[in-house]
């Protein structure tokens, strides 16, 4: 066949083909990250739009010292964190659930994975309607004689961020099944039947075979539900919009608060701090997890 | 007795499942439910059935609620978004891939950067109001299309490189320039890859909420969940209206999945595994 020379490579595909993506990519993306760097160090606000002042760490000193910014990392983390561990439980029970062979398996699939392509505003309203104070599961409280174990679950401190997180499970817990499935259908049937004959207990097969090599899947679901979890925000917007007080706060919805009132430099420093906070937790992550696969 | 034992487990995982179920299936029950019910009857939440069917809960949304109004919004943020994707992300990659030169590579690591980084939404909207885009749908459009581009541009390159290059020289003996050769000969091969990217990208651009928030949140050119909540803000105690929003809301999008499923399932966990 023809050899292509460089000069051909330039004229077949040439480097503008790539101009448009580049373009959008620069302007939309690139240049708002390359400013926030700058502007996250200055006094910039809604009244001194064009003259911000620089002001060296103060932005991100005065975040540290702001209790209720603390507060916002604080349930970022633990928002993070117990949504994924639940979600990486619930997925893999559920996977476990319809992977075995029966008739119907795959209307359940289907009904577990719905909440996902949901708008998550839609779940929120749809949640607001069942922990609202007069709302679905206080009146099923009081038809079954617990009145007093009702509250307003979404306006009560505690109850609130716990809600939330519950919520974003049901909402994502189809999505980490499916991401399982997968991985427990590409573990060969041999290991198993190996196991049988000499005699293995269900949970040492489930301790030893599945568990080790569903590892890739546990690297895929766990970093793409922290990147996820801490990126958080339509869903603690719907639900509380970060109340009661600032019980729910997390830091997307602080920026946005921050925003709101106009402070720009201030809120550009806090969406900095969770960039740079969640390329540091996937790069540990990665790191961690991808030690502990194993090759088969 | 082994197969006994087998049927046994079987009915005892389906009992799980159907429990589990519930949970799924009372959320959307209740909205179904309510939404033909009375104002009064709405209020009080539970799976009781509407003492009438109120077909006019329907009506007042459709009339008042400008749902209409953000479906337009959103299919044309969406389909713009998407196409801007798809077109320029797969000439990209293309080019990328093949070229597999310096300036190629150099491309390839700009996009990689993007998959890392998280959008900076409050430079993003300053940006917009000093292009004068503010409430717009083309800053809307731009500005979701950016955020997309890197795993679409990342994901077409790695596909491109499967693909022989014999196919090319074959087409370029053939006298295809080069956007033939992109959009006749390459796009078709590489619909697989093509049908997951539309996938994520629709869902996402259509679920988006963030950035229609920032930068066009109360204007009348405002998509679909954006109108929903602005909905809920004026007739949060008439949840038969909120609950005949919802539903037509909801409805088309699970059309769609019931009908893509393996495609929409497929498309969005391949993503998360190369993401």
């Amino acid at each position: 066949m023809v050899i292509i020379n460089k000069k051909q490579l330039a004229k077949i595909y040439p480097m503008w083909l790539g101009l448009p993506a580049g373009l959008v990519y620069t302007v939309f993306f690139i240049v708002p990250i390359v400013t926030a760097l700058f502007y996250s160090f200055t006094d910039w606000n809604m009244d001194r739009f064009d003259s911000p002042k620089f002001v060296g760490m103060a932005n991100i000193v005065n975040l540290f010292q702001d209790e209720i910014f603390l507060r916002s990392l604080w349930n970022t983390v633990l928002f993070a964190f117990s949504t994924t561990i639940l979600k990486t439980a619930a997925g893999l029970l559920l996977a476990l659930l319809v992977v075995k062979k029966f008739r119907g398996n795959s209307i359940f699939r289907t009904l577990f994975y719905l909440p996902c392509v949901l708008s998550c505003m839609i779940v929120g309203l749809l949640f607001t309607g069942i922990l609202k104070q007069d709302g679905l599961i206080n009146n099923f409280l009081t038809a079954i004689g617990q009145a007093d174990l009702a509250r307003d679950w979404l306006g009560s401190y505690g109850t609130a961020m716990l809600w939330i997180i519950i919520i974003e499970v049901w909402m994502w817990a189809g999505f980490t099944m499916f991401l399982f499935i997968s991985g427990l259908q590409a573990i060969s049937r041999e290991y198993y039947e190996s196991a049988e004959i000499d005699g293995a207990s269900s949970w040492k097969k489930f301790t030893k075979i599945t568990l080790p090599l569903l590892a890739p899947s546990f690297t895929v679901v766990i970093t793409f539900n922290i990147t996820g979890g801490l990126k958080v925000f339509d869903l603690v917007y719907s639900l509380t919009g970060g109340g009661p007080g600032f019980d729910t706060q997390v830091l997307s919805t602080y920026t946005y608060r921050a925003f709101g009132m106009g402070l720009l430099g201030k809120s550009s420093a806090s969406a900095l701090i969770l960039s740079v906070f969640i390329v540091g937790v996937t790069f540990l992550l990665n790191k961690f997890l991808r030690s502990r696969e194993v090759d088969v | 007795m082994k197969i006994t034992r087998k049927k046994a487990g079987t009915v005892i995982t389906v009992l799980i499942l159907l429990v589990i179920s519930s949970v799924y299936i009372v959320p959307i029950l209740m909205m179904v439910l309510g939404s033909f019910k009375t104002q009064g009857e709405a209020l009080h939440m539970d799976l009781t059935l509407p003492s009438s069917l109120q077909i006019e809960n329907y009506q007042h949304v459709i009339e008042t609620g400008g749902i209409l109004r953000g479906y337009t919004n959103s299919l044309i943020i969406t389909v713009s978004a998407v196409a801007i994707i798809i077109i320029s992300g797969s000439m990209t990659g293309i080019i990328i891939s093949r070229r597999g030169d310096r300036k190629g590579r150099g491309l390839y690591y700009y996009f990689v950067f993007g998959l890392t980084a998280t959008m900076q939404i409050v430079t993003t909207y300053a940006l917009i109001l000093k292009l004068n885009l503010y409430g717009t749908y083309i800053s809307v459009i731009f500005v979701l299309a950016a955020i997309n581009l890197p795993f679409a541009v990342i994901t077409f390159s790695s596909y491109v490189k499967g693909i022989p290059r014999e196919i090319d020289e074959a087409a370029i003996m053939d006298g295809c320039n080069c956007f033939q050769l992109i959009f006749r000969v390459l796009l078709p091969i590489m619909k697989p890859i093509t049908i997951t990217n539309l996938i994520i990208a629709a869902i996402g651009i259509w679920n988006n909420f963030q950035v229609p928030l920032y930068l066009m949140s109360s204007s009348a050119r405002t998509t679909i969940p954006m109108m929903i909540f602005n909905f809920y803000g004026l007739y949060s105690r008439d949840w038969n209206y909120v609950f005949a929003a919802l539903v037509i809301t909801v409805l088309p999008v699970v059309i769609l999945y019931l009908c893509l499923q393996k495609y929409i399932v497929e498309g969005m966990t391949s993503g998360a595994v190369k993401g």
